[in-house]
């Protein structure tokens, strides 16, 4: 692209203005993370002082292959996956549903909108504590609201699977609000005319829907996609609030953590081990990549399509 | 949005980050050189860590304002962290230089020459990089028992840490008005426990409560268990690795089935939802006739309840009463100091005020630990409930225990993995399970 | 209907029975229970005692036991945990959006060489995993350990954002830029003053994200800020936690402290993040 703004020596404003941003870029975020590729093929274990030494792939060996490890590693993988998939798609439908609902401004809907961000506002310990309360299984809420069906569970506390399924839950609804934030504001940008002219064609609210909304809304969509796939398949914090690291529930993320920095059950913490840690921070990450990268792909290609 | 309000935010960001560069706490002075006597001039700040645990907080920071008032030019400043985090935010601090006095835990886990392929933990970790102090020679250790430093505190032949205390996590609470009331006589055997839960839910009282929202109460609960059928730890631990031991092989398959029922039958509906701080308190109020616990409760029973009747036995896992009479734990708190603390001297000042027999008493009264210092009175009331088996104490099987890389998550005798805590309902099935994961780690290691 | 919300399209017409409006009111009435549900059972158990909360702990609270909030208040000091959390967000985020608006703004023009190149690397950056050992032997070398300079300094970064920049930015046509230049504008002039105005609703986005991300983080102060006064909310919870956890009535009331200046903070906010947000309505 020709440069507009001067010739010689001011053409180097862009650089100039842009290097700060850069700079904190390669500080902060690709510096460590190149480094972590370089640890994920050593012993390290993150202390001061303590002798490394270069041990080619047998973190990675030891986190796909070794013995049951190995499959318990792959579980938390799959349930990494199925945590993405679920919250991403369930966020996402609901989050659409709400909106349309919403932004049709009937009297209130202000109000409304404000109390399903609010979660988004308080962040995730309060979230967590919010619904460990309400999940409190000797006659909380939820506990009394199950009794009067005659059923009873442990919520949090009981089987892994029903914990899992409890914090998709969560998750979801506390992160609803900023996916029906994302469709608000695309559903703004649809013209009023689409919708008449369509009306008067005799277009019904379905026949609407697909045609005008769906189709306008793709950055939003994108967006939404992009932002939920991404963050869900690297979030792992309301696990550590709502349930720690229990069998059977753990994701990738936290699974990394655990190993890099110790985990404490009881009376025993595990070694600290950053080198092995590191290769499982590779792994997910391209995990990451693959599932991210063609998900981008797929939406670019569909934008260009319906949009031009 | 115009310029100007960019211009103003810009502003409030430098503001802002001025605010926080000024809200920096001064660095710590250095204490004057090492050829200065025990007494440091100059203004020191102390810099302690130590774990969330009410009652001993509690007494530290008691005992904190007498060293300060004793001391006029040392500042102690300290840090409590979730027990969650102790080993976190120990190792961060020692690496980034932070911290001066540290609360550790008993070195355990060590590696045996029997293992294989087994990562050193994290204390020897940190023993090797240099960051816990030589306290070798120093005057103070002679106060300890010398059994206490050698097995909680050394390494290679060096003490690392002096160890505060050994707490036992094989016991059962008993509520004795609730007894006495039912007509329950306190429980020697196996059978007198599962006859004892069964008058008491017979009368509508939960037999037994726990923590079982951390998780490890539960089966932490249940290692009166294992110890009746193993009370040799070390050796099952050596066993397992060996394949002398199986986790499914006979007596194994009686402690499963002893555990099914613990979990399922005597741990009350809702143990769940109980965090591990509030069990002592739900047992203190009288409601449940029950808690197995560590000895580390009894001062948080105390405060929720004081006067509420107890007691504490040994967990009778077997049927002969003699077999019962073992107490199982492990080596709780200890103090040991970062190697490249600049407050040498008022760090060894810290450990020598707190090791003087005195403050000792004191600490261990206050926290109910089972004392380390030979010359310490069992004063508490849990002290009098344990003494009878003090001769009897055993390190347990998680201070032994280092599982094979390659071992599944199942590789452990956890009463939770039994329903309501888990999915599991067949001991046998689970047992089965339970070897399968040690044996894919044995298998990997000894490849 | 306003003129600001040229399109709001009523799905349903509101003739005979409006079974749209009803069923939308229905729908909208039970998501606000799901989310006022929990607060209300915050609210609730805050004003309880422990011994009645152990008894029933979903009956409605007729002790009005407000001292629970005064022990909170004294047991830990959150209001500096707030001005904290706040500090260290806007901070981080305000250093990150001006850095990030002049690292899109050429990318998306290419007005530097290799810019393509350039994008993809902030691609990448997407998929990265936190660096945390790496991170901390940084902040470490750098002598910013427990230090809120240092926290700040790794918000600084936000791939996504620049990506969500670059996209909007190339929805502003060449032209303009042609034409400001011609008007003698300069590049530094005509970036802040005409295209940050032009593309505030990915400005809005970008924040609210990057935001978002600074006020949930839990990990990062249990490494980096070991000083009690630099505590942000959600460490001061967690450490609040590991202390009451089992004592609900002041865990609540705790949680209710920090919760009310939030909803307060942003019933303020959010008319900025909305109009930030829904101010692309028209474009050209």
């Amino acid at each position: 692209m020709s440069y507009h703004f001067g010739r010689g020596r001011s053409k180097w404003t862009p650089y100039i203005l842009l290097l700060p941003g850069l700079l904190f870029y390669f500080l902060i975020a690709l510096g460590p993370s190149i480094a972590t590729a370089f640890y994920s093929f050593t012993d390290a274990t993150g202390i001061k002082g303590a002798p490394v030494h270069w041990i080619g792939f047998d973190n990675y060996r030891e986190f796909l292959f070794m013995g049951r490890a190995s499959i318990d590693n792959l579980e938390a993988l799959k349930r990494t996956l199925v945590f993405s998939v679920a919250v991403t798609f369930i966020q996402f439908g609901l989050g659409l549903f709400v909106a349309l609902i919403v932004n049709q401004n009937l009297k209130g809907s202000n109000i409304f909108r404000t109390i399903y961000f609010m979660p988004v506002i308080l962040g995730v310990v309060i979230q967590g504590l919010m619904w460990s309360l309400f999940l409190y299984p000797l006659g909380g809420p939820a506990a009394k609201l199950l009794s009067w069906l005659g059923l009873r569970s442990e919520f949090l506390g009981g089987p892994p699977e029903q914990a899992f399924a409890w914090v998709i839950f969560i998750q979801i609804w506390a992160n609803m609000g900023i996916t029906m934030m994302i469709f608000l504001a695309g559903l703004q940008t649809i013209p009023a005319e689409l919708y008449e002219a369509a009306r008067i064609d005799g277009a019904n609210p379905l026949q609407l829907f697909a045609n005008v909304t769906w189709p306008l809304l793709t950055p939003s969509v994108n967006t939404n996609l992009l932002l939920n796939v991404i963050g869900s398949l690297q979030a792992w914090q309301l696990f550590l609030v709502l349930v720690g690291y229990r069998n059977g529930t753990q994701v990738l993320g936290y699974l990394i953590y655990a190993t890099g920095f110790g985990q404490t059950s009881g009376s025993v913490t595990s070694s600290f081990r950053q080198g092995y840690a590191a290769a499982a921070s590779i792994i997910l990450f391209l995990l990451v990549l693959v599932i991210g990268m063609t998900v981008q792909y797929y939406l670019q290609r569909r934008e260009t399509r319906i949009l031009g | 949005m115009s310029k100007k309000m960019f211009s103003l935010l810009s502003l409030l960001v430098l503001l802002a980050t001025l605010l926080a560069a000024c809200g920096s706490p001064a660095a710590p002075t250095a204490s004057s050189g090492d050829t200065a006597p025990a007494q440091p001039a100059e203004k020191v700040t102390l810099r302690v860590l130590v774990h969330q645990n009410p009652p001993m907080v509690a007494f530290m920071e008691e005992f904190n304002k007498k060293f300060q008032e004793k001391h006029s030019n040392i500042v102690v400043d300290m840090s409590v962290v979730n027990a969650n985090d102790l080993s976190t935010v120990s190792q961060t601090r020692l690496s980034a230089n932070d911290i001066d006095v540290l609360d550790i835990f008993g070195f355990s886990n060590a590696a045996q020459p029997y293992m294989k392929q087994v990562d050193p933990p994290n204390w020897q970790q940190l023993i090797e990089a240099g960051l816990l102090m030589d306290l070798t020679g120093q005057d103070f250790l002679k106060y300890y028992d010398e059994s206490a430093l050698q097995d909680a505190g050394s390494y290679n032949g060096k003490v690392y840490a002096v160890n505060l205390g050994r707490v036992s996590y094989s016991g059962i609470y008993y509520n004795k008005d609730l007894f006495t009331a039912n007509n329950v006589k306190v429980p020697t055997t196996w059978s007198e426990l599962v006859a004892a839960c069964e008058t008491f839910k017979a009368a509508n009282i939960p037999c037994m409560t726990a923590g079982g929202k951390d998780g490890w109460p539960i089966f932490v609960g249940a290692y009166g268990l294992l110890g009746s059928i193993y009370p040799d730890q070390a050796a099952l631990v050596e066993g397992l690795w060996t394949g002398k031991i199986k986790w499914n092989d006979e007596k194994s398959l009686e402690m499963w089935k002893k555990m099914q029922v613990y979990a399922r039958d005597m741990m009350e509906e809702g143990a769940s939802g109980i965090a591990g701080d509030a069990a002592p308190g739900r047992f203190a109020s009288g409601a449940v006739a029950m808690f197995p616990g560590g000895t580390w409760y009894a001062a948080a029973i105390e405060a929720a309840n004081p006067g509420f009747e107890w007691g504490y036995i040994p967990f009778p896992g077997s049927d002969n009463a003699d077999d019962n009479k073992y107490l199982f734990g492990k080596y709780d708190q200890g103090w040991a100091i970062a190697a490249n603390t600049p407050n040498k001297e008022a760090a060894l000042l810290y450990l020598a005020e707190f090791s003087d027999p005195a403050n000792y008493q004191a600490f261990v009264d206050a926290v109910g630990f089972i004392p380390t210092q030979p010359t310490a009175k069992l004063n508490t009331k849990i002290g009098t409930e344990v003494a009878p088996y003090l001769a009897n104490f055993r390190v347990g099987y998680e201070q032994y225990w280092v599982a094979p890389k390659g071992a599944g998550q199942f590789a452990n005798p956890w009463a939770s993995y039994f329903k309501p805590f888990g999915t599991d309902d067949d001991p046998q099935v689970l047992a089965d399970k339970v070897q399968a994961d040690l044996q894919a780690g044995l298998d990997a290691v000894n490849k | 209907m306003n003129a600001k919300n040229a399109s709001s399209p009523v799905y349903y017409r509101a003739a005979r029975i409006p079974w749209g409006v009803i069923g939308s009111y229905l729908v909208m009435i039970f998501f606000a229970l799901l989310y006022i549900g929990p607060l209300f059972m915050l609210v609730n158990t805050s004003l309880k005692t422990m011994p009645s909360f152990m008894k029933d702990a979903t009956s409605l609270a007729t002790e009005l036991r407000f001292e629970n909030f005064v022990e909170a208040w004294n047991k830990a000091n959150f209001p500096k945990y707030l001005l904290n959390s706040v500090i260290y967000t806007f901070a981080a985020t305000t250093i990150y959006i001006i850095t990030a608006i002049f690292v899109a703004f050429p990318i998306a023009r290419g007005y530097i060489k290799y810019s393509g190149a350039v994008l993809t690397l902030f691609v990448i950056a997407l998929f990265l995993p936190p660096a945390l050992i790496p991170q901390f032997q940084l902040i470490l070398n750098l002598g910013l350990y427990n230090n809120p300079i240092g926290y700040i300094l790794l918000f600084i970064v936000n791939p996504i954002g620049i990506v969500i920049l670059v996209n909007y930015i190339k929805t502003i046509p060449q032209e303009l830029d042609e034409a400001a230049a011609l008007d003698g504008c300069g590049y530094f002039r005509f970036v802040w003053s005409i295209v940050i105005p032009l593309i505030r609703p990915a400005i809005a986005t970008v924040i609210v994200m990057h935001a978002i991300g600074i006020w949930n983080e839990v990990i990062a102060p249990t490494i980096y800020l070991t000083n009690k006064d630099y505590y942000p909310i959600t460490r001061g919870l967690i450490v609040f936690q590991g202390v009451y956890g089992s004592n609900w009535p002041t865990l609540a009331a705790a949680v209710l402290l920090l919760t009310l200046p939030m909803l307060i903070l942003f019933l303020f906010l959010q008319r900025y993040i909305v109009s930030g947000l829904t101010a692309g309505a028209v474009k050209g």
